[in-house]
């Protein structure tokens, strides 16, 4: 490719710089009034922080009364698993509803798309009953207490999970995985040796969106995660904000502490996803 | 073609069983409770469903006759419109802009990221501010601009005046970036080799854009019309936070069926038969539009 | 990628079993649920309090207290439907407690009382919070709450009108809010879209006194009815006439409470906690008092509205365990002492008898102003709302804008809530 700067390349640069001003000026405002006073809030949400508008109080009450590290473990224990579980699941079912033909894969396409809407409003009460009878809710061991919420999130994301990675199954050139074929590949060999390593931008898509919704799930978490040792982060930093609504500098401490983890999990998997591929690479 | 490499089917449903399995237990069977509570009188979310509704449908015949879903539904066809024009479309230009530019690539990934992690809740009270009567952000600028009177303080109610605009600037903002990193993913399966030959052959960026990346991104952008549409239908976090009890009649079916979810349990199962159903179809619809070769004849 | 995958799972499998060893039980454990969660003013006390409680018995408190929100109140009842409820409560006492005590599922303060004589003797039993169900108390309660008028004393000043007192009358407090509107103020600070609730609560109570109105009508057209509908119509008069915010009906609770905050508007009719939200927001506390809400009618401007929404419950499933009667009966006994009681009241309403003794050493002009107006009351009344579902609550609160913009008439609204408790 050519390299020069021509006016399309600036007016390219233009837009989506205007753009990313949108995306970072609310995070950055939101960071921005996690140091200040609920007060300083109050009167001016859109000043900085700078001189005696500053405050560490909205971390230091949260880091002195609350256990946050413990929470965080847990939710990355929920998190990553619900992510590696859907991943792993999600990615098989998607293989054969693209690549074979059998009765039944109309209805379970159906299926695929309802199970997508529904509210989880109208699912909750029966998952709180058949996991109450289970015994994994309201019970003494933490490892329960957490699959409790693992499992009904692992399930709420497999529909969107199989749809994206229909979508980028389809795409792929059927070629590699009839080579496989004649080598005398099986189908587990075939997906797992061929197909995976080649959908591994859309796995992780997926993995982040899974991870960021099990995350930030605080409805089930409402349900299920119920003693402090049980807590993730983001019900404990619920807590801490619900009350009133007026503390907002609780609330935006608590946006603060939340978002980042998130912000560094995806950075570091960014990568995965620009990889161009290249016929070449498949071989590799 | 070799398409007989899918004629073994025998041992598909290892592949298929733990996935659908998942979904049986924490998706369907409840929802088949949410569809059986819809026909019962039910007291407290919470409580198992009492007796059958008399006559057994009642719900649906108020649904059908409910002003306020009507105007949910009317609302919520404008949401998916503007969702899949808006969203998809903004998504689709910065996906090809950024995959298209070398410098700062990395740096626009990770901003046009940001709004999808931050709470509903954070938001709304952010647009909340931007949209203020007095001393908000976009009236203090139209002030300034000399649009709005400065000497009156002349105020424009945007929750009132523009409320679907209001309610929908945010949403449709909020959720670019999710269609953003979809389709970014899609672009990165297109083998490079293509544009490669493209050049040597000395198709503009254009045609480059028109021939080979539209075609091949197809299946993504059918995927992100469907999470779209669906999405639309579900949606009622941050328009609750921002327009709580559907105020100016702005009543969403994601929202509507939210302010029954505690308040009229079995009113609010309907609610929600209705936007699977209507969901499935549209879903179903999209899929054939944007059909594609996942089936292998023999 | 699949082995990092496999080993990601072997590490989170690890993770977790190491999770799964189970506490050390020495005494008792109880399963305690309450709402002194988060930052809810009593969170800490609560906190203190039962780690008194602990040190005291030698038993164990499993706490799962959460802010009470409406998915927090679904949970409570799936609890007690699936079996897996707590061993001991802090709920409410109105119809959210319908169910569990329909089913039985907890135990009345009389059954106690036969095995424990002493249980809530401290308290008045008349204010212990009898069930809607049937009259029979099941809670103990700890503290209450009242509502009143909230002012903005600068803004007054401002327009030269005086602080509303004891005797204030209807129409007086009409020509002050005209008297705030001429001077360029918003009189009350109210967002009808979002919290209608306590103006509803008052402008109907105003066509009724303590003793009636804590009545659910029959119909439109009974007394209470009609005092409804009067009262709804009462609330579109003010709307009309311009004394609630330019934007009222979209505006945010939150938007609304700063325009009292920020002194541009003068009342504010809210409840007792609202006192610690307003401390947080303002710098002059002293600016800030609480008033009587003018009344009309047979309603003395001295009759208000408050009383005891929550209490303390023993399950039955606690009460079934001989290992845990005792110490269900301990816990709560010990959070609803005179000491205990006292300490979490601050300004608010107790049940006991020989009244709360807040430490007021500490209290802001405020919080002093607030004892002064409790010791006013001549009259007080629970909340009617509580009596309502929240599917009956519905056509009056989350259409209030509705009714006063006149899309909706008042007594078709009415009519509505009646038909929806009905069901």
């Amino acid at each position: 490719m050519k390299k020069k700067i021509s006016p399309g390349y600036t007016l390219i640069y233009l837009f989506l710089s205007l753009w990313a001003l949108t995306t970072i000026f609310p995070l950055a405002w939101s960071v921005m009034n996690s140091f200040k006073d609920k007060k300083t809030i109050y009167h001016n949400s859109f000043a900085l922080p700078v001189g005696s508008t500053f405050s560490l109080e909205n971390y230091r009450s949260i880091f002195e009364n609350y256990d946050i590290l413990h929470a965080y473990r847990n939710s990355f224990i929920i998190s990553g698993t619900v992510a590696a579980a859907v991943i792993l699941l999600a990615g098989m079912a998607a293989y054969i509803l693209c690549r074979y033909q059998f009765s039944g894969k109309r209805l379970l396409n159906l299926l695929l798309y309802a199970g997508m809407m529904f509210p989880i409003y109208s699912t909750i009460i029966p998952v709180l009953r058949m996991q109450a009878v289970w015994g994994i809710v309201n019970s003494p061991s933490v490892g329960k207490n957490l699959l409790s919420v693992i499992l009904p999130q692992i399930a709420g994301n497999m529909s969107f999970a199989i749809i994206v990675l229909m979508g980028y199954i389809r795409t792929l050139p059927v070629e590699l995985e009839e080579a496989a074929f004649l080598e005398g590949c099986s189908m587990f060999q075939t997906y797992f040796r061929i197909v995976f390593p080649l959908c591994k931008p859309s796995m992780v898509t997926v993995g982040i969106f899974s991870f960021l919704w099990s995350y930030n799930d605080l409805f089930t978490q409402m349900f299920f995660l119920r003693t402090k040792e049980n807590w993730a982060i983001t019900i404990l930093l619920n807590n801490i904000a619900s009350k009133e609504g007026v503390n907002y500098g609780a609330l935006f401490s608590s946006v603060t502490l939340i978002v980042i983890p998130v912000l560094i999990v995806y950075i570091f998997l960014n990568k995965y996803i620009i990889k161009g591929m290249t016929v070449g690479a498949v071989k590799g | 073609m070799g398409a007989n490499i899918y004629k073994n089917k025998k041992l598909i449903w290892v592949f298929l069983l733990p996935a659908f399995l998942f979904m049986l237990v924490y998706l369907y069977y409840p929802f088949v409770q949410n569809i059986l509570n819809s026909f019962r009188h039910i007291k407290y979310m919470g409580t198992a469903g009492g007796d059958w509704n008399s006559p057994w449908y009642i719900n649906y015949t108020k649904l059908w006759a409910d002003p306020k879903m009507r105007i949910a539904l009317k609302n919520t066809g404008i949401t998916i419109a503007a969702t899949i024009l808006g969203q998809v479309g903004i998504a689709l230009l910065l996906s090809l802009l950024v995959s298209n530019i070398k410098a700062g690539s990395g740096f626009f990934r990770t901003v046009y990221f940001f709004p999808i992690v931050i709470s509903a809740t954070a938001l709304g009270l952010l647009f909340n501010l931007v949209f203020l009567y007095d001393k908000g952000m976009v009236n203090q600028f139209l002030q300034f601009a000399g649009y709005l009177d400065r000497e009156s303080n002349e105020l424009i109610d945007w929750k009132s005046k523009h409320a679907m605009f209001t309610m929908l600037m945010p949403v449709i903002w909020q959720y670019v970036g999710f269609y953003f990193v979809i389709l970014l993913t899609g672009l990165s399966g297109i083998p490079s080799e293509l544009y490669e030959a493209a050049t040597i052959d000395g198709g503009s960026k254009w045609q480059q854009v028109r021939f080979i990346t539209l075609p091949l991104l197809r299946n993504s952008i059918g995927t992100c019309v469907i999470l779209a549409v669906t999405g639309a239908l579900k949606v009622f976090d941050l328009p609750w936070t921002m327009f709580v009890n559907g105020m100016s009649n702005t009543w969403l079916t994601g929202t509507y069926m939210y302010s029954k979810v505690y308040s009229d349990v079995d009113y609010a199962s309907a609610i929600a038969v209705v936007i699977v159903l209507i969901g499935v179809i549209l879903s179903a619809l999209v899929n054939r539009i944007f059909r594609q070769n996942d089936d292998y004849q023999v | 990628m699949k082995k990092k995958m496999m080993l990601v799972l072997a590490a989170i499998t690890a993770v977790s079993a190491a999770y799964a060893v189970p506490a050390m039980a020495e005494g008792v454990t109880l399963n305690v649920t309450t709402t002194y969660a988060g930052e809810d003013g009593n969170a800490q006390n609560y906190k203190d309090s039962v780690a008194a409680w602990e040190a005291e018995s030698g038993n164990k408190v499993e706490d799962s207290s959460a802010t009470s929100d409406e998915a927090f109140k679904s949970r409570i009842v799936t609890d007690f439907e699936a079996g897996s409820e707590p061993d001991v409560l802090f709920f409410f006492n109105g119809v959210d407690s319908n169910q569990f005590v329909e089913q039985g599922k907890v135990v009345s303060v009389d059954e106690i009382r036969e095995v424990y004589p002493d249980y809530a003797s401290n308290m008045k039993d008349d204010l212990l919070g009898a069930s809607p169900v049937d009259g029979v108390n099941y809670s103990v309660p700890v503290n209450g709450y009242w509502e009143g008028m909230f002012v903005n004393k600068e803004v007054l000043e401002a327009a030269g009108v005086e602080l509303p007192t004891a005797d204030t009358t209807w129409d007086e407090f009409l020509a002050a809010c005209e008297a705030i509107k001429e001077a360029g103020y918003t009189p009350i600070a109210a967002s009808l879209q979002e919290i209608p609730h306590y103006w509803f609560e008052y402008a109907i109570y105003n066509f009724q006194s303590p003793e009636t109105h804590n009545t659910v009508p029959e119909s439109v057209d009974d007394e209470y009815g009609k005092a409804w509908v009067d009262g709804l119509n009462d609330i579109k008069a003010l709307y009309e006439a311009g004394y609630f915010p330019e934007n009222t009906l979209t505006a945010t609770d939150a938007e609304t409470f700063q325009l009292f905050t920020g002194d541009k508007a003068a009342f504010l009719i809210d409840g007792s906690w609202k006192i610690g939200g307003i401390a947080e927001a303002v710098d002059d506390i002293e600016n800030f008092t609480v008033v009587n809400v003018p009344g009309k009618g047979d309603r003395k401007t001295t009759d208000e509205i408050g009383g005891l929404s929550m209490g303390y419950y023993i399950t039955r499933k606690a009460w079934d365990d001989e290992e845990k009667r005792d110490a269900a009966v301990s816990f709560v006994s010990f959070m609803t002492s005179d000491e205990v009681v006292s300490k979490f009241a601050g300004v608010s309403a107790t049940a006991l008898k020989e009244g709360a003794a807040p430490d007021t050493s500490e209290f802001n002009p405020l919080q002093v102003d607030a004892i002064a107006y409790t010791a006013s009351f001549t009259g007080i009344s629970p909340a009617v709302q509580d009596n309502l579902s929240a599917a009956a609550r519905e056509p009056i609160f989350a259409d209030m804008a509705s009714i006063v913009n006149g899309d909706v008439d008042a007594a078709d609204a009415v009519a509505a809530v009646l038909e929806a408790n009905a069901e």
